[in-house]
């Protein structure tokens, strides 16, 4: 599986190479659409996947993070130019790269990025050194690099009214809470300056109306529905970063027989197909088998037959089942899972209101580092934190399977995230898990741009 | 109850008997076509009905025919025939097709019977559904029970298969039978219309459905709904919703079947029993306004003529209570010369007869007492007479033969002559005393003062003949009585004198005084006085107060009769009570 996951990558970086291939040019608005209607900068407020990537992405164009991590959880450097750790991986050293400066104009120097990550992690030891930054944990700490990869360690200061201002390619020039958020290029941005002016975003899009604005050319980029990869030259597809799950709330009536029968119920094939278009992963782990590994140990095919025979040891009820209305697929998903469930004798009702039993989630996995993510979607889960023995994969597999022996959450699908972008678009190349990557991107001349679109017509 | 009354009971009652009799045969009658109405009218709702449901389900045929020769459905049956089609790109096409086409169901189904888009679960894609790929050819409407995400519904369906290669696609679509449906239905005034839902294997009161949701009073209907669910076939009755029959409905209760006969529900066409039982109410009121009427002019017509009948009668009742009284110049008015007629006739003879046979016998009994009268006076002056002739003679004859004796004689003669003439003077003072009966001068009176005074009188009469032997027997606290006690003293010394000349041997004489209380003529004071002497017959009895009878040697007459005058004029009444050789009583009997 992890073959496939890098020649998905690789194919991917191919076709970015191709769009690339037209002369930049500089200049130009570009015209975002998102569905989350953010009010502040916070991650924290962020209730939904969507609403959390939609996040990450506008703050990743304002601010770093000292190291970047790819796909394969390689890290790359960002305002860290180099890192070293000592055995224990309990201390660690980062070499920050030099002459940078917040878009306020401040310094961004070791103290003050010291300063900033200290808040953020108090159980650290943050300092500087120099031109150093030093990290002291109390415990090993071998995934570091992947955490301060991590869009809630990006480097950023705030001013009085909370907009924040770090050493990305784009600076905060007007925000609209709940509206938009308007961003120019900073000139002094030091992977270069990006090529498009300014980014204009809109704020509470739903994905029709994107489609729309984006058919009409209202809108540039928009978010869209995954799709198979062949479906779309101008839709883009990340892995599979979010998992989409049931999860039983802590006072379901529903027993641990009838949890085991709900899942043994549930056909995913039909859905990925039909529903996701190909473009999900069934599952019924909570990591997905680019970043684990093992997710085939986990069986997905539905077995009515051991369904019933569990029923028969338990009590007959009636479940409801909630899900996120925002989420267009969501309420026919759950309506097919109530239907599957019919067929092995369990009742479940699709409704958005009442106390649910059941709920129809999606959590971001936010990392590739497997070991974060599972944490993070354990948090999200409200499951308890996993234990980890050690660092091994068989590790990682009994903790996992430790979180998932409750029945309490059964893992759907592994879900990627999609982006589309209109003809005048160039060399727009989102990274593998869901960020934009707009630095590299440049708008083409319009009446290139259509007429390009005519011939591809 | 007199004969008046009678008479008009039983006018009265052949009245109600005769109204009632009628008011039952009509009202009987009445509510037999009444109820014949209602149900040719029902009959014919239902009828309607039958027709606007095959109408529903010709219009549900031509929307599915609609939806088949659509583009989409024709694209999408292209696909098909082409093989691997693109699933997910059907699932969301039969919603908008079936908004469109404004069906409620509407699914698209392959030659395998998958479905490949569902309206109405959108979810089901990859489900089978049997009843789409059993169907060969266009076929009628049917009613089918659909499984939604809450619940089990009932549709009633068309089919049609689109053949565009050799894999043809099934259309199935149809409308919702719910209060939606129902609603839609043109219904008739007076009219309602409930749709049972036979989607559970019991009944269940919330599968009956009216246009506003679940039917109220629901479990009303069930035996009705049972019935048809136990025969399958159509039904009808009324349904009482509440105490009051005007809130009545009478129910026609249509099967729908399914595809294989199997009931899928019962459509309930009620029609309101109100305008026929409000029009039944006043048919009623007005028939007993008007036999009421008729009644009461019954009644008074019946008055009249009881009264009229009667009358005569009456009149006949009054003269002849006048007659018994005494009354003999009591006559009846002749107003017919019916029976009643005649009878009055008759009874106007009787009293004419009877007067005159009255008169008769007061002529012969007055000629009787003067008869009587002459007799006693004779015999009274017969006996002083004849001393009186004997002493005359005597002394001429002295004067004649034996002048020396004369003188003797003479002085001898004139007191014979005086005693006997003074006799005569007695007997006559006798009579005048009777016919100058004085009026009572009433006072208050005790009577035990009277008993005692006039025994003091007798006192010593009875001391010298010692074989009598009186006993007195006065109440203690009798009242004063309103009376003249002379007068009654002269009644009790007669009844006393009596008694003594009724034991010439001796005997017991007894006098009691008693009140005699709460009488029908009030309260009394009783005032009897018994011998025990030879006593009297019943003849004697009944003739004993008649004046101038008596039954002593040398009696008037006269001494029993004063004393039913006396007391005849004080208001009270005298009786006799007599046993031969044991004794006699006389009771007196005063109003106080």
């Amino acid at each position: 599986m992890r073959r496939i996951a890098l020649l998905s990558v690789a194919l991917i970086s191919l076709v970015a190479v191709a769009n690339a291939a037209t002369r930049p040019r500089y200049g130009g608005t570009l015209r975002v659409a998102i569905q989350s209607a953010p009010t502040t900068f916070e991650l924290n407020s962020a209730t939904t996947p969507t609403d959390y990537w939609d996040m990450t992405r506008m703050l990743a164009l304002v601010g770093d993070t000292l190291v970047n991590v790819d796909a394969l959880d390689r890290p790359l450097p960002a305002l860290a130019l180099a890192w070293r750790s000592d055995s224990s991986a309990r201390r660690w050293e980062f070499t920050l790269r030099p002459g940078i400066n917040f878009h306020d104009g401040s310094a961004a120097s070791a103290p003050a990025i010291a300063q900033i990550l200290g808040a953020l992690h108090p159980e650290w030891t943050v300092r500087s050194a120099g031109d150093s930054l030093i990290i002291e944990t109390d415990a090993p700490h071998p995934s570091l690099l992947a955490e301060l990869a991590l869009p809630r360690n990006l480097i950023l200061t705030r001013n009085s009214s909370g907009i924040p201002s770090g050493t990305g390619p784009f600076r905060i020039v007007e925000f609209e809470p709940g509206k938009l958020l308007k961003l120019v290029a900073s000139d002094g941005y030091w992977g270069g300056r990006p090529f498009i002016d300014t980014l204009e975003i809109d704020f509470g899009e739903s994905l029709r109306a994107q489609a729309l604005s984006l058919e009409l050319s209202r809108a540039d980029l928009v978010e869209a529905t995954p799709q198979s990869p062949s479906s779309s030259s101008r839709i883009r597809t990340s892995l599979p970063v979010e998992l989409m799950a049931l999860v039983f709330a802590p006072n379901s009536k529903a027993d641990i027989h009838l949890r085991e029968a709900l899942a043994l119920s549930i056909d995913r094939k039909p859905i990925q197909s039909v529903l996701f278009k190909g473009a999900a992963e069934p599952t019924d782990s909570i990591l997905p088998n680019w970043m684990s590994g093992y997710s085939a140990a986990f069986s997905t095919r539905p077995n009515l037959v051991r369904a019933k025979t569990l029923l028969a040891d338990s009590r007959p009820s009636s479940l409801l089942l909630s899900y996120d209305p925002r989420d267009p697929r969501a309420q026919l998903i759950a309506e097919r899972m109530a239907l599957n469930a019919r067929d092995v004798g369990i009742t479940v009702q699709v409704s958005l209101s009442g106390s649910a039993d059941i709920q129809l989630l999606r959590v971001a996995l936010p990392s590739p580092d497997a070991v974060l993510s599972l944490r993070e979607a354990a948090r999200q889960l409200v499951l308890p934190q996993p234990s980890l023995q050690g660092n091994s994969v068989e590790d990682l597999y009994q903790a996992e399977r430790g979180l998932l022996d409750g029945k309490n959450v059964i893992p759907l699908f592994h879900l990627p995230l999609a982006g589309a972008v209109g003809p005048r678009v160039r060399g727009w190349a989102p990274d593998q898990l869901g960020g934009w990557n707009l630095p590299d991107s440049w708008l083409e001349d319009s009446r290139l741009a259509e007429s390009r679109q005519e011939d591809s017509r | 109850m007199s004969f008046r009354q009678k008479l008009l009971f039983l006018f009265v009652a052949t009245v109600l008997v005769c109204v009632a009799v009628m008011s039952l045969s009509v009202y009987s009658t009445m509510r037999h076509s009444f109820e014949l109405a209602n149900q040719d009218r029902a009959n014919s709702v239902a009828a309607q009905f039958r027709s606007e449901f095959q109408q529903r389900g010709d219009a549900v045929e031509r929307k599915v025919e609609a939806v088949a020769s659509s583009d989409t459905v024709q694209r999408i049956a292209v696909d098909v025939n082409r093989g691997s089609p693109d699933s997910s790109s059907y699932v969301t096409e039969a919603h908008p097709l079936a908004a469109q086409h404004q069906l409620d169901f509407l699914e698209l189904v392959d030659a395998n019977g998958v479905i490949l888009s569902s309206s109405q679960w959108p979810a089901k894609f990859g489900y089978s559904e049997p009843s789409a790929s059993s169907a060969t050819g266009p076929s009628g409407p049917f009613l089918k029970r659909e499984e939604l995400p809450s619940g089990p519904a009932l549709g009633l369906f068309a089919i049609r298969a689109v053949h565009v290669g050799e894999q043809p696609l099934f259309v199935m679509g149809g409308e919702r039978l719910d209060q939606g449906f129902l609603s839609t239905l043109d219904i008739p005034t007076g009219t309602r219309v409930l749709l049972y839902q036979n989607l559970d294997a019991k009944w269940n009161p919330q599968n009956l459905l009216d246009l506003n949701g679940p039917a109220a009073g629901a479990d009303r209907v069930e035996p009705l709904i049972e019935k048809v669910r136990s025969t399958g076939r159509e039904a009808q009755a009324p349904i009482y919703w509440t105490p009051d029959f005007a809130d009545a409905e009478f129910f026609h209760a249509i099967p729908l079947s399914g595809p294989n006969h199997q009931l899928m529900g019962v459509l309930l066409v009620g029609s309101s029993r109100r305008p026929l039982i409000e029009l039944e109410r006043r048919i009623v009121s007005t028939a007993m306004l008007v036999g009421g009427l008729g009644i009461v002019m019954a009644v008074l017509a019946s008055l009249w003529f009881a009264a009229r009948v009667t009358r005569p009668v009456v009149s006949l009742a009054e003269a002849a209570r006048r007659v018994a009284a005494g009354d003999l110049s009591a006559r009846v008015e002749v107003e017919s010369h019916d029976e009643l007629g005649e009878l009055a006739a008759s009874f106007n003879r009787m009293t004419e007869d009877l007067l005159q046979q009255k008169d008769r016998a007061v002529q012969a009994e007055r000629v009787a007492a003067w008869r009587e009268l002459a007799r006693r006076l004779a015999h009274e002056l017969k006996n002083p007479l004849f001393p009186l002739q004997v002493t005359v003679e005597n002394l001429l004859r002295a004067k004649k033969k034996s002048p020396e004796m004369f003188e003797e004689v003479f002085h001898e003669g004139t007191t014979t002559l005086l005693a006997e003439i003074n006799n005569l003077k007695n007997i006559i003072a006798r009579f005048s005393e009777f016919s100058k009966m004085p009026q009572p001068q009433q006072r208050p009176t005790e009577m035990n003062d009277v008993v005692q005074s006039v025994l003091m009188v007798f006192q010593a009469q009875l001391h010298e003949n010692a074989r009598i032997e009186v006993h007195t027997d006065l109440a203690a606290n009798l009242p004063e009585i309103s009376a003249d006690p002379d007068l009654v003293h002269r009644a009790l010394s007669n009844l006393i004198l009596n008694a003594i000349d009724a034991m010439p041997n001796g005997g017991e004489l007894t006098v009691r005084t008693a009140a005699v209380r709460a009488g029908e003529s009030g309260d009394r004071v009783a005032i009897s006085v018994s011998d025990t002497g030879s006593g009297l017959t019943p003849e004697e009895c009944a003739r004993l107060f008649t004046p101038y009878y008596t039954t002593k040697q040398h009696g008037t007459g006269l001494g029993l009769a004063i004393v039913q005058s006396v007391v005849s004029d004080h208001g009270g009444k005298i009786s006799v009570e007599s046993t031969k050789e044991k004794g006699t009583t006389f009771r007196i009997e005063l109003p106080v």
